[in-house]
């Protein structure tokens, strides 16, 4: 083995000298990704941090965007609008990247538009969020309400013969914005709300809403609380009061019920990706995932997955406009599509994406069984002001 | 009959998560800010039980211990020296509660938890089938009012530790170790606290933030009700009963409003509150 060596190292140093020449001809195409490294994202942030990591692998491996490397450029948002100001400013102005794609929350996304407007930078946005944020320079592949809310009110009032709805959720934008759309979307089928509750974000006690529940005796629930505490003692609350009746809720994610266990079994769930989903794409992105980071690897999630998919978007986009001036692959992103671990993706819809939308049911063991998929959905008009 | 049946468990419910900060800051007169952080606690101590595979009915013991020996530290360390200035103790006992909680988000996470419930189920009552852990509180509210009045009006260490609190000196005077009294009345109190963030975590999210939900009601019913505890589960069942028909009958928006409203308005009625010495 050992008179291989001088083999080896003379290829290595080729290798080095050949990248090192393409390097000055081929500047690397630079993609910003800003995330809640800190604060309340933080949680979900490895994930997209894998994600991400592992596009740009993939994507340099197979030759790169215009015969380019990509570079990645990962700053901390601190999950907020401060802390996201100061990161699109560095990624914008002292790193010049070409793009960036990242999974915020709403505040921190509506903190950079303005940064991304003065920069004219391409932005992905790749969180699901309340809908309608408009900006030349932004696509958004992740769901709004219009696509998450329709496969359950769709389900329990097909399947489950489901005609009175109870809904029930927590006193703020999320929560008013997606029982509003609810209820509208209900009516529109046919269905009666015959109750509307909430609770202060921070309120735990579910008792008067509870008794209502039981006394007006709906058919099915449907519930879009604050995440965490309030969502978990809603789903205690009912559970010990022995309450059966479907219950859809739309502020869970495949996570969160895994660690609720028995608490969250039978509980609906819409979602555009589950880590369940039966095709080859998910597969191999499971896989490849699982073989770059072996023992560290975060669980891919709703947050992480239209991550990844961003940045074949952005490729594709560079490639059919063959060049990364920010207006061409502007224009460009809007007819690209691709077809990623959540099925065919293009976001042509305002700006928005039509997507497959998965209704799952919480098993006992936690794990979420797919029990419907409605392709394409669509997100309606969003930006009706953007091309 | 749902109707009594909830005002009846919320009503118990507050009196348990009320009943240690009763001790602390009614009867001792010490704001216990951090009583939300013990609740907490409490919660995290279910949590642990689960974790090691125990039955979930030993988190009420161990909370009750942890709280216990928790409240004599706090006391020993930070409390003691602050006796006879009440505004040091509120800011200490503050920040005490900022660092429980951030010794929790460091051991456990910022994540839920969950823990195994004792007792699931319903049991048919008046013909309506209600939450057996809810109903499951009254008894327990009601012996844990028993046990403390007992305490307080019937025993040697009760005439004490009232002694001590209406004076001080004069109880020294007469022999009373009042540096004791207040030892172990203060870990009692925060002993209760835990115990109660166990007894609630069947009912509400473990998380590090499950205790602060309840400091600002259970700071409203101590302060109205003065100093015994069967003024304190009067104060409960009143404002308790008014919060369930607020949140049943207009919003529970509103409901959530109610006992700090009314609070309030009593107090500027009638200073004492409840009280009726």
């Amino acid at each position: 083995m050992k008179s291989t060596y001088p083999l080896i190292r003379i290829a290595v140093l080729a290798a080095t000298a050949l990248v090192a020449t393409q390097g000055h001809a081929a500047e690397p195409i630079k993609i910003g990704v800003a995330v809640g490294l800190s604060g309340a994202n933080s949680v979900v942030a490895p994930a997209v941090v894998q994600s991400s990591e592992l596009a740009v692998e993939q994507i340099n491996a197979a030759g790169g965007i215009l015969g380019r490397p990509v570079q990645l450029e990962i700053v901390d948002d601190a999950s907020g609008a401060i802390g996201a100001q100061k990161a699109f400013d560095t990624l914008v102005l002292e790193k010049k990247v070409n793009a960036i794609i990242a999974m915020e929350s709403s505040a921190a996304r509506n903190a950079a538009l303005p940064v991304i407007s003065r920069g004219r930078v391409p932005y992905i946005y790749t969180s699901f969020y309340e809908g309608r944020s408009c900006n030349k320079w932004m696509y958004v592949n992740g769901w709004v309400p219009e696509q998450q809310v329709a496969p359950v009110v769709d389900y329990f009032s097909q399947k489950l013969g489901a005609k009175n709805y109870f809904l029930v959720g927590s006193d703020y934008a999320f929560g008013r914005g997606m029982l509003k759309f609810t209820k509208a979307y209900i009516e529109q089928h046919g269905g009666k709300v015959i109750g509307e509750e909430y609770l202060p974000m921070d309120g735990s006690d579910w008792t008067a809403v509870i008794s209502k529940i039981r006394s007006t005796q709906p058919d099915a629930l449907i519930s879009a609380t604050a995440g965490g505490a309030p969502n978990v003692s809603l789903a205690k609350q009912l559970k010990a009061a022995a309450l059966t009746l479907p219950y859809g809720n739309l502020a869970i994610d495949e996570g969160t019920g895994k660690t609720m266990g028995d608490v969250a079994t039978g509980m609906y769930m819409s979602a555009s990706y589950l880590t369940s989903i039966d095709t080859p794409e998910n597969k191999k992105f499971l896989s490849d995932l699982g073989q770059k980071f072996a023992g560290n690897l975060s669980t891919p999630n709703e947050l992480s997955e239209p991550q990844y998919e961003a940045f074949f978007l952005y490729k594709a986009a560079v490639e059919k406009a063959n060049s990364i001036d920010s207006a061409a692959v502007v224009e460009a992103l809007n007819d690209v599509s691709i077809v990623g671990p959540r099925g065919v993706v293009q976001m042509n819809a305002s700006r928005h994406t039509p997507l497959a939308m998965r209704l799952g049911q919480i098993q006992s063991d936690g794990s979420i069984r797919i029990l419907e998929t409605q392709e394409g959905v669509s997100p309606g008009i969003q930006c009706p002001n953007l091309k | 009959m749902v109707l009594i049946l909830d005002i009846t468990t919320t009503i118990a419910m507050l009196f348990i998560v009320t009943a240690g900060l009763m001790m602390i800051f009614g009867i001792m007169k010490i704001v216990n800010f951090a009583h939300g952080a013990l609740l907490t606690m409490g919660g995290y101590a279910a949590f642990v039980v689960t974790q090691l595979g125990w039955s979930p009915w030993l988190a009420w013991p161990l909370a009750l211990a942890t709280g216990m020996i928790v409240g004599a530290i706090i006391e020993y360390l930070i409390v003691r020296p602050l006796y006879k200035r009440p505004l040091d103790a509120i800011l200490a006992t503050w920040g005490l509660g900022i660092v429980i909680g951030q010794l929790i988000i460091l051991a456990f996470g910022r994540d839920v938890k969950f823990a195994d419930v004792p007792l699931t189920g319903t049991w048919s009552l008046g013909g309506t089938d209600y939450s057996a852990y809810r109903l499951l509180l009254i008894p327990l509210a009601l012996g844990l009012c028993a046990l403390l009045t007992a305490l307080l009006n019937g025993t040697r260490f009760g005439v004490k530790t009232r002694a001590v609190i209406m004076n001080e000196e004069l109880a020294s005077g007469l022999g009373i170790h009042a540096g004791r009294i207040r030892f172990i009345t203060f870990s009692l109190g925060a002993g209760l606290g835990t115990l109660a963030g166990a007894l609630i975590s069947p009912l509400s999210s473990i998380d590090p933030g499950m205790g602060i939900t309840w400091l600002v009601s259970a700071f409203m019913l101590v302060m109205v009700s003065g100093h015994s505890m069967p003024s304190l589960i009067a104060t409960c069942a009143v404002f308790g009963a008014c919060q369930v028909i607020v949140s049943t009958y207009a919003s529970p928006v509103l409901g959530g409003l109610t006992i700090a409203v009314l609070a309030a308005l009593t107090l500027r009625i009638r200073p004492k509150g409840f009280a009726h010495d």
